[in-house]
């Protein structure tokens, strides 16, 4: 018995051994799922909840497409995964799509992550199926290796929020410094001594967020505006890049905002909105919030405003939002997917989720009318004028783990080495993709 | 991937039947009708479970095998090529130039070593204090039993609100109150792991609670009543009484808390990140098998996790083991 059992051990471990190199996959088809009415079936997976704001402006544009596109014989069926922080988050599930060969026909993805999406070909190149006019309406494409796989959805941008009520008592006057006269990083310092002289802390820079990409998105224009960058333009060498004198100039100031008392990790979520930081740095997220949660520190406009980056030697801001994308599935015929993306990124649809969102639309067409120097504003000159993207790396999730343990350890520790260490640990991340 | 779950399946189901029909035929030819009928029966109520086990046990545990010795990165399923030793390479070589994985394992025996006598410390003494036949003690069960059936998730969110590094922060702002200048107890090398080992302990601790309390109700009273007898204070009744009839729990206890501690990743997920003073070994390894999609290298480290587990696992049996 017991030979037995061992014998077929044996078997079963070797054909796992066998079996587990083998290729695996799906096979191909071609125009995709035919439903029983003759309709072409277009998948598409959002990342967020279906009840949510976002998500009834996702639906309410699929059941428009759904009822335009009845008689061309093609149905849009929208799946929904609220994206989180753990495992069963929507990069997950598009993940074990890809896996299960099961991927729908269009995703949305996080901007940062179309280099690696591409590179695995996880992505379909759409620069022939979008027509030029299209494309160069849009603020910002997601581009890779010099072809389009992904066009925004809306588009984000950061600044800092300020209470005038603080500026004020502080005699503070910021109203100078615009988008197209920004104010330098010396004259963002003398702010927030100003503001720590009248007893106020000056600023949240968000040093406490670095679990997730929020650290990473609102503090990379910093390292661009101080001449800096991350990777080489094919983003697959980091060092002379990560750890470059410009670079470090840009944590060095970042550090000095620590060294010299003017932000700190252990600033409250709410500090801002209940009036005890002067400047908030944060997106285009937080005018809702300050407007609908906190109108006891906020009553109107007049008690706060919205600052744009400082700059150095360089411009730059911070960009990047979610994207629609064409997979590379097993549906060899895309021209169904097609109609579906240019119908979800048209200046109607761009208009209509923008509008339930407050987000920037990513179309240049779609005008807003926001009113000259109001937040909205600002945020969008801001991308039109000094929006620069992250950079576009197959190597991304490295490199906002790195990113941010730079952010994590800059009060205590020495920047060079700190920075040497996780250039080292991106450059061998990035030896390891470039196969 | 359906492919070659299907031919594993097929080889295991293969051998699941060879077996039976083997433990049929090798019986005596005179009982062989009564054997074949009770035999059929068995194995046909074993199958389920036997399924289970092999599609959520078995299957997970051969496919982590065989990643490890691949080049496999989660973007391109359908592209993967067998490397050997490469992974144990790379893992060996992040070791020893003291990359992350070093730290990892550090952290991991540091939790473990912190953890283990702590939450074992805690549930004994919750057991004996619950034990006793006092009016009302079963609130107490309750109350510490409860942060069991709360998520850790929640529970790890609840314990971020206690450190919170502002001074509002309900330590901190405890602290205040003697003095003491506001501490980022999670940012601090020094502390950090400390608050981990501390909410993992308080919040496991109720579970080991219940199974010792089932231990000690296991534990005859005429012992009891013979130890005052011989005039036994309560320590020496704990020592020769209690401690002896509580030793299979306790190993029991030991192994599967030793386990637990050695897989933790939520709490330093939630509370600090992906940070080298509190990075643990599953920690990193799904960092390095989803977030960076490195799924052969991740099998690797899990594979050699395992073996240093089990080893560690046989050991401790074997030390405890009845004399």
């Amino acid at each position: 018995m017991k030979k037995i059992f061992k014998t077929l051990s044996v078997l079963a471990v070797s054909a796992v051994m066998a079996c587990g190199f083998a290729a695996c996959g799906g096979g191909g088809g071609d125009g995709g799922e035919v439903d029983s009415s003759g309709n072409t079936i277009v998948k598409i997976m959002f990342h967020v909840d279906e009840k949510s704001t976002e998500g009834q402006a996702y639906k309410k544009r699929i059941d428009a497409f759904n009822t335009a596109y009845k008689d061309k014989k093609i149905k849009a069926s929208a799946s929904y995964q609220a994206r989180t922080t753990g495992a069963a988050g929507y990069e997950t599930e598009l993940l074990n799509k890809q896996i299960e060969g099961t991927l729908p026909d269009i995703i949305t993805f996080d901007a940062p992550n179309c280099a690696s999406y591409a590179n695995s070909k996880l992505l379909y190149d759409i620069s022939s199926l979008v027509p030029e006019d299209v494309q160069d309406d849009f603020l910002s494409l997601n581009e890779y290796g010099g072809k389009l796989y992904g066009l925004p959805i809306q588009e984000s941008s950061a600044g800092f929020y300020y209470n005038k009520k603080i500026f004020r008592a502080a005699n503070i006057d910021v109203s100078s410094y615009t988008v197209e006269n920004p104010w330098t990083f010396e004259q963002f310092k003398d702010v927030c001594a100003r503001l720590k002289n009248h007893g106020t802390t000056a600023v949240d820079m968000r040093l406490d967020a670095t679990k997730d990409e929020t650290a990473t998105y609102l503090l990379y224009p910093f390292i661009y505006a101080a001449g800096g960058s991350f990777t080489s333009a094919d983003g697959f060498t980091a060092t002379g890049y990560f750890n470059s004198s410009a670079t470090q100039s840009g944590f060095q100031f970042l550090k000095d905002l620590v060294a010299e008392g003017y932000t700190s990790y252990s600033i409250g979520a709410t500090d801002f909105y209940t009036g005890k930081v002067g400047m908030f740095l944060s997106s285009g997220w937080t005018i809702p919030e300050i407007e609908n949660k906190y109108k006891d520190t906020f009553a109107s406009r007049d008690d706060w405003g919205l600052l744009p980056y400082p700059q150095g030697t360089a411009k730059a801001s911070a960009t990047g939002s979610w994207c629609y994308g064409i997979t590379n599935n097993n549906h060899a015929d895309k021209t169904a997917a097609k109609e579906l993306l240019l119908w979800l990124t048209s200046t109607e649809s761009s208009d209509a989720i923008t509008t339930a969102t407050g987000m920037i639309a990513a179309r240049k067409s779609v005008n807003k009318n926001y009113a000259a120097g109001s937040p909205e504003e600002v945020l969008l000159k801001q991308l039109q004028l000094t929006g620069k993207a992250r950079p576009a790396t197959v190597a991304y999730p490295t490199f906002s783990t790195c990113f941010n343990q730079i952010i994590y350890s800059l009060k205590d520790g020495n920047l060079t080495d700190i920075l040497n260490t996780q250039t080292n640990t991106l450059q061998s991340e990035m030896n390891k993709l470039h196969k | 991937m359906t492919g070659s779950t299907l031919i594993i399946l097929a080889v295991f189901a293969a051998g699941f039947i060879g077996l039976a029909v083997w433990d049929i035929v090798r019986s005596k030819k005179k009982i062989q009708k009564y054997r074949l009928r009770s035999a059929a029966t068995a194995y046909l109520m074993l199958l389920p479970a036997v399924l289970l086990a092999f599609l959520f046990i078995l299957l997970p545990i051969l496919y982590s095998l065989g990643y490890a010795f691949t080049d496999y990165y989660l973007l391109t399923p359908n592209d993967i090529n067998f490397i050997g030793f490469d992974n144990f390479a790379s893992v060996f070589k992040e070791i020893g130039e003291k990359g992350t994985l070093y730290h990892a394992i550090i952290n991991t025996l540091i939790f473990v070593v912190g953890v283990v006598p702590l939450q074992i410390g805690m549930a004994l003494g919750l057991a004996l204090f619950t034990n006793r036949k006092v009016r009302g003690v079963k609130i107490f069960k309750v109350c510490f039993f409860a942060p069991v059936v709360i998520s850790l998730s929640v529970t790890s969110f609840l314990w971020l609100q206690i450190l919170s590094p502002s001074e509002t922060g309900l330590l901190n702002s405890f602290l205040g109150l003697f003095g003491a200048e506001p501490h980022d107890w999670l940012r601090d090398p020094k502390t950090a792991m400390l608050c981990i080992i501390i909410l993992s302990a308080w919040q496991g601790c109720g579970f080991q609670m219940l199974i010792f309390t089932s231990g000690l109700a296991n534990i005859r009273n005429d012992l009891y009543e013979a130890a005052a007898l011989d005039g036994a204070n309560a320590w020496q009744k704990f020592r020769t009484v209690t401690w002896p009839g509580l030793r299979s729990t306790f190993v029991y206890i030991i192994i599967t808390v030793f386990i637990g501690a050695c897989r933790i990743m939520t709490q330093p997920m939630l509370m600090t990140g992906y940070q080298d003073h509190t990075v643990t070994l599953s920690y990193y390894m799904y960092t390095q098998g989803y977030s960076y999609r490195w799924v052969g290298y991740s099998s690797a480290v899990a594979l050699i996790m395992t073996i240093v587990i089990g080893t560690i696992t046989l050991i401790q049996r074997r030390a405890f083991r009845e004399k």
